[in-house]
């Protein structure tokens, strides 16, 4: 059953790995960890909401109490976090998912987490301040400065693809 | 915006080769740890349970080792009681016979007794003698014997060595030859005619 689990959602797990921690090897470990977990808590699951969302929880929450251990964040000033229009970010869309992984990691370690917590898995600031031991502002900084830095990734990268 | 969250959220990449060895071989160890730990842990109650048998048996026998001894102290301590209350009934009855011997010795009555009220009234208490300097002085047989009695094998207590050494003084202080003024040898005399009755 262990590796009918594994078969089942290590492809989908591996890239929220990977997602979370900055190389393959980083992603590997967590993914390790994050099956280990998922089989000793099996007798934890209610079946409250779907399985694959409380496989995702763990992986998401391994890769939470890995980022915390290596990366301390600090409370900064708090920037409004509508600075940077989600529409800004549209040119995203047009990427194939791949590449869209590759842009979101060349993001600061510190944005890139609440990037992916807020935008991708949908925790919201107040959460997310919870999870990471930050204050509310600060995850709404970080997610302003994270978009105005992709922004800046995608100008660089069409105007350099409009150059070609 | 979503177009791109979509793709991310779903997106899927299948982990490098080995990654399920390396997953399968910790739960292997794992398993293997969670029955070595159960042998530890049936180890470690059975260890647990010998100690506290053997501490318990241990405390058991001190305790009635200690009650045991207890006991025994207890009937040395009754012996003991019995021993000074028969010491202290020999001492009375010596000193009753040392006052009878007093008083019934015809010669020295007069001398020794100069109050027959006294004596009348409490024949067995009080004994009135006559001081170095000439002068009557009542005295308890028990204070007399004591007096006597109190040397360096059997000292007196402090509080009253200094008072007893005095009375000794007293008494000894005049001839050697036995009187009716040197209580000492009066009652060296009568332990003399015990012994030889």
């Amino acid at each position: 059953m262990q590796r009918l689990l594994y078969d089942r959602f290590s492809s989908m797990m591996y890239a929220v790995c990977l997602r979370y921690c900055n190389n393959p090897e980083d992603a590997n470990d967590l993914m390790q960890e994050g099956f280990i977990k998922v089989y000793k808590s099996l007798s934890k699951f209610r079946a409250e909401g779907s399985f694959e969302g409380w496989v995702r929880r763990i992986f998401i929450n391994t890769s939470i109490e890995d980022f915390r251990k290596k990366v301390k964040l600090y409370n900064v000033s708090e920037v409004p976090e509508n600075t940077i229009e989600e529409g800004d970010l549209s040119a995203l869309d047009v990427l194939a998912a791949k590449d869209i992984l590759n842009i979101i990691n060349e993001l600061p370690p510190g944005y890139k987490v609440v990037f992916n917590m807020h935008v991708i898995e949908g925790y919201s600031h107040k959460e997310i301040a919870k999870i990471l031991g930050i204050t509310e502002g600060t995850s709404k900084s970080q997610l302003a400065r994270a978009k105005g830095f992709l922004k800046k990734i995608l100008e660089t990268r069409f105007s350099k693809t409009g150059e070609k | 915006m979503q177009d791109f969250k979509n793709k991310l959220y779903n997106y899927e990449t299948p982990p490098p080769e080995g990654t399920w060895d390396h997953i399968e071989e910790v739960l292997n160890n794992q398993k293997a740890i969670k029955i070595l730990g159960y042998h530890k842990n049936k180890f470690l109650f059975y260890g647990a349970t010998a100690a506290a048998s053997i501490i318990i048996i241990f405390l058991g026998s001190v305790f009635f080792k200690k009650n045991t001894h207890s006991a025994i102290s207890k009937a040395s301590v009754e012996k003991e009681n019995q021993l000074i209350g028969q010491k202290i009934i020999d001492s009375i009855n010596l000193n009753r016979r040392i006052l009878n011997s007093i008083i019934n010795n015809p010669n020295e009555k007069e001398e020794i007794i100069s109050d027959d009220s006294i004596l009348r009234d409490t024949p067995s208490k009080y004994l009135t003698i006559t001081n170095p300097d000439g002068q009557p002085v009542r005295i308890s047989p028990k204070v007399a014997t004591l007096i006597i009695s109190a040397d360096n094998e059997y000292p007196p207590k402090p509080v009253w060595g200094k008072e007893i050494r005095k009375w000794q003084k007293i008494m000894l202080n005049t001839t050697i030859s036995p009187t009716s003024a040197n209580f000492a040898d009066l009652v060296q005399l009568a332990a003399n005619k015990e012994n030889r009755e």
